[in-house]
């Protein structure tokens, strides 16, 4: 710059006898000007392409959107519309004016805390008995309105047995309800001699009363029918949900030989156990994805005590023993392949005792034999002890018995799973009927009908609100770390799941039960996949501080000199500009 | 980046308020019942002049396991460096006391993260669960919403930190953040966290969330000492704070019911060469309630069976003799319409907003789709100005 100023200078001593140096000449040259400008504009068109590069990418998440739906959730919970229709076969004359009304009130007097996949119901009673046809109920369920027309099913269902009624009235409900088929329960009431109440597998119960006139107990058994057993299946405890947050479950089954010195048992629970477990599992397929598979486990010992009981000529384990039953030492049950980190898994176990301990029973406090010897533990699974034959009369084994557990053994084992199965997603293994009249038929399918919609509203409810929480806690994660990356894959999963969350609302307001308790189950797995998802890490995100401390001591020295050369440069060629431009002035007014 | 910071404030208070009025009523509609019981026992150290931090927890572990944890409840850490190291005068064992009475390392020690696997963000992961696909169901907490976990850590650490490995630290901030999203995923039901190092009541100076209850073996501007030497191996084999804890639990078996406010008042300080410090204020049941076999146990709930499922054989016979004709009702899956309403934050104005139509539009205009090569035709042309402008003012 030294020798510009002299050059400068020079330059105006040269051309023309500048008065000093506040006049000039020539015009000040402009290459110095644009070149510093230059660089600082360079400079300043890059900046954007800097920020550009080095920001964090955070895939958007539809905050406002969760937000909204859980919020909705929230205040009006899902209620899934059933209906309620009481069909009486024989002539009936109610005491009181409206029947569906009271039987309304029967039910919701039942009706315990809110709890959720509780149904949002309407009642309907018609009277459909040969001559008169009259009906009543709610005005929302005239699309499913009974066709009357069914007098002649009481003469059709005298002398048939339970199962063949239960087919009778499914048929007939098919027929006379229109399309609302698989989503009304009903109830048929009728008069004859011997007195039942029969709960079928279906959707449908039938009572047969001695008399209906005494309609306050005719109203109080269809509200018990339609409170206790259709709408909560029976049970008072709270609902177990045994399902990964992934929607599987797998069933593992293992058979435990305790002592293999003393006999040695295999099975065939390929065939047998798949064979009659396979409806089982097709059933609750909206509920959860379950495989199954089974092993067998040798020198397998259980933990707990067990004495030799005079009165029982056998041994005991006592019920409050069990506990400690399952020696987790030995019993090396969490081999399983399929299931990955988030399934559940369900361990059913049958134990063989060795010949130190045979036969083998549960005594309950009573003092009893327990009926089944077998115990759950909730969300763990269940234990099954299994006594070979003979083993009472067994003395010093001398050789090994090696032998396959009978198929007729082994399914009464598995009907003994059933029912610990049922108790692991929260209802009773069986029904312990209020009164003697009462029965409730038994499924191929382990669950009825009314008590897999039971499951699919509880584990879509819960599926709902799990997995709507789950994305709020996300999206609070996400916002309190500013500078965290989220990957394009999170906010994907994000979308997916309250895209499926919303069918699932719209499934259930429609009444679609089993279509809306996929969508919650896939709701539900997004969410947790986004929320597990292992790139949110807070260790590893950079803060605000670390960015700078990265790219201040590249830029902040450069930007420094760049800039105050431009400013100096700038000052200097408009100085210089004026200098000329007073010369020129001066040269016009001279001459 | 927000550059609207009223307006992100707004809205972090409007999340966190609905994210508490959702998360609040709906967390459990009952208390949820306990089930199982986890154990998480790390050791942050390496190297052979920390030996008893090792035996601190393969004594831990073996107390654990007598009473009852499985080895597929228990997540155990350790540096693992110390049974088969040369120095180790007696190899493959590894003692808590100088009688050389109980080898810990004897059988049945299933070590989940060994080694360099000890790290600060390995044992985050499996805290709060986000581990990678790859890794083996036996290395994850697969805790619910009914389980007790106990966390033992021993090691070196300091005020408000605990080393690992002599490379890296755990800050307090750092295991207290975990403890918050354990309990917002509900991974816990209550948590008993027993810290054995220096200063280590500062660890967990910064814990929130409720169900929590913690106990240090000293507190701020204290040290936690060995108890003894042992002269045959050379180093000291045990720490005072663990000692005495083991000393509590030999007594103890399955079925005993002590309760948790016995150990933690069987402690004495002049034994101790420090104070150990526990902290209650997060968790509401009364310690002296509380029986250790809740945590260092393994409790299963059993409910005898009364009866299976009668009648499922019958209906099965009956089901596949006759072809029933069953209506299946139809399913009708309603499919979503594009109504995708992109509510995304919208707020996000300012600079990022033009910088991006900035971009787009350069995008559009030249042609270029990948916002690298972007970068680098950014990158030439600046190049190219300067050499031009050089060349010219020359």
């Amino acid at each position: 710059m030294a020798d510009d100023t002299s050059a400068a200078a020079g330059t105006s001593t040269e051309t023309g006898a500048g008065t000093g140096s506040n006049l000039r000449t020539t015009k000040p040259g402009t290459k110095r000007l644009f070149l510093t400008v230059s660089v600082l504009i360079s400079f300043l068109l890059g900046a954007p392409f800097l920020l550009k590069s080095t920001e964090i990418h955070r895939s958007p998440l539809p905050s406002a959107a969760i937000s909204s739906l859980s919020d909705h959730l929230h205040s009006n919970p899902p209620s899934f519309p059933c209906h309620f229709q009481a069909i009486f076969l024989s002539p009936f004359k109610p005491s009181d004016s409206s029947l569906s009304l009271s039987v309304a009130e029967r039910i919701r007097a039942q009706l315990s805390a809110q709890s959720c996949g509780n149904c949002n119901f309407t009642v309907s009673v018609t009277v459909d008995s040969g001559s008169s046809c009259r009906d009543e109920g709610d005005a929302a369920s005239a699309a499913c309105l009974w066709e009357c027309g069914g007098g002649g099913l009481v003469d059709a269902i005298e002398g048939r047995d339970d199962q063949g009624i239960d087919e009778l009235l499914l048929s007939a409900v098919n027929e006379r309800t229109g399309g609302c088929a698989g989503r009304v329960y009903s109830v048929f009431v009728m008069e004859g001699r011997d007195e039942r109440v029969v709960i079928g597998k279906h959707r449908h119960a039938w009572m047969v009363l001695k008399d209906l006139d005494d309609s306050t107990s005719v109203v109080s058994m269809i509200g018990t029918v339609f409170g206790d057993y259709f709408m909560r299946g029976g049970v008072e405890k709270g609902e177990y949900i045994p399902v990964g947050s992934d929607g599987n479950v797998v069933l593992s089954f293992s058979l435990l030989n305790s002592n293999p010195s003393d006999w040695i048992y295999d099975w065939d629970f390929q065939r047998t156990g798949e064979v009659l477990l396979a409806p089982v599992l097709e059933a609750l397929a909206p509920v959860a994805n379950i495989t199954m598979e089974s092993q067998v486990l040798y020198h397998a010992p259980k933990s707990s005590i067990s004495y030799w009981d005079e009165k029982l000529e056998a041994y005991v384990v006592n019920t409050r023993d069990l506990p400690f039953f399952v020696n987790s030492n030995e019993w090396h049950l969490d081999t399983s392949l399929s299931a990955s980190g988030r399934s559940k898994v369900l361990q059913f176990v049958v134990y063989v005792p060795s010949a130190s301990e045979c036969p083998l029973y549960i005594r309950t406090p009573e003092g009893e034999m327990s009926k089944t010897n077998a115990f759950i533990s909730p969300m763990w699974g269940g234990v099954a002890i299994w006594n070979p034959p003979g083993c009472s009369m067994q003395s010093q084994g001398i050789h090994i018995v090696r032998d396959v557990l009978p198929p007729q053994e082994l399914e009464k084992i598995i009907e003994i799973f059933i029912g610990q199965l049922r108790l692991l997603f929260g209802l009773n293994s069986n029904y312990v009927e209020p009164s003697p009249i009462f029965k409730v038929l038994a499924s191929e399918k382990g669950f009825t009908n009314w008590e897999l919609d039971l499951l699919y509203r509880q584990h879509t409810c819960f599926n709902l609100l799990s997995s709507l929480s789950t994305l709020q806690s996300l999206s609070t994660l996400v916002e309190s770390l500013p500078r965290m990356i989220v990957m394009d894959e999170i906010g994907k999963q994000v979308e997916l799941s309250l895209e499926a969350a919303n069918l699932a609302e719209r499934n259930i307001s429609l009444g679609i039960n089993n279509a809306s308790a996929l969508s919650s189950i896939r709701a539900r797995a997004l969410a947790e996949d986004a929320f597990f998802h292992p790139s949110i890490m807070s260790i590893s995100y950079s803060s605000m501080e670390h960015y700078f401390a990265i790219y201040m001591p590249f830029f902040a020295p450069v930007s420094l000199h760049v800039l105050l050369a431009a400013v100096k440069e700038v000052k200097r060629y408009f100085a210089e500009r004026s200098k000329y431009l007073t010369f020129r002035a001066s040269k016009l007014k001279s001459s | 980046m927000a550059s609207d910071p009223m307006g992100s404030q707004l809205r972090r208070i409007l999340s966190i308020f609905f994210s508490l009025s959702i998360i609040l009523p709906l967390s459990s509609p009952s208390p949820t019942m306990h089930n199982n019981n986890w154990a998480v026992l790390v050791c942050t150290s390496r190297f052979w002049f920390n030996y008893r931090h090792m035996a601190n927890t393969l004594s831990l572990y073996r107390t654990v396991k007598r009473l009852g944890i499985p080895d597929e409840r228990i997540i155990l850490m350790l540096a693992d460096d110390m049974a088969c190291n040369a120095r180790n005068n007696y190899p493959a064992q590894v003692f808590n006391n100088e009688n050389h009475q109980l080898n810990l390392y004897g059988d049945n020690v299933e070590v989940d993260y060994r080694g360099y696997e000890v790290t600060v963000e390995n044992f985050l992961r499996v805290l709060t669960g986000r581990h990678e696909a790859s890794v083996p169901r036996s290395k994850h907490l697969l805790s619910d919403e009914g389980s007790h976990i106990l966390l033992y850590m021993t090691g070196h650490g300091g005020n408000e930190f605990l080393k690992f490995q002599d490379t890296e630290e755990l800050q307090s901030h750092d295991l207290a953040d975990a403890v918050k999203q354990m309990k917002e995923k509900n991974r816990f039901k209550e948590l008993l966290i027993m810290v054995d190092t220096c200063q280590a009541a500062t660890l967990f100076s910064q814990l929130q969330s409720p169900g929590v209850v913690t106990i240090g073996s000293s507190m701020k501007g204290e040290n936690s000492y060995s108890h003894h030497l042992d002269p045959d191996v050379g180093v000291s084999v045990v720490d005072r704070f663990t000692f005495y804890t083991l000393a509590f639990f030999e007594r103890l078996d399955m079925y005993s019911n002590a309760s948790l406010n016995s150990l933690f008042t069987s402690y004495d300080p002049t034994l101790l060469m420090s104070t150990a410090y526990y902290r209650t204020d997060l968790y509401e049941r009364p310690l002296n309630m509380v029986p250790v076999t809740n945590f260092f146990g393994s409790v299963m709930k059993t409910i005898p069976t009364d009866s299976a499922y009668p009648g499922f054989l019958v209906a099965h016979a009956s089901e596949y003799a006759a072809i029933s004709a069953e209506t299946e009702t139809a399913r009708v899956v309603l499919e979503d319409e594009a109504d995708h309403s992109k509510t995304y934050d919208q707020s996000e104005k300012g600079l990022q907003h033009t910088l991006d139509e900035w971009l787009k539009l350069l995008e559009g205009k030249l042609g270029v789709k990948d916002p690298e090569v972007l970068v680098a035709y950014g990158l030439g042309s600046m190049v190219l100005l300067l050499t031009i402008s050089t060349w010219l003012s020359s």
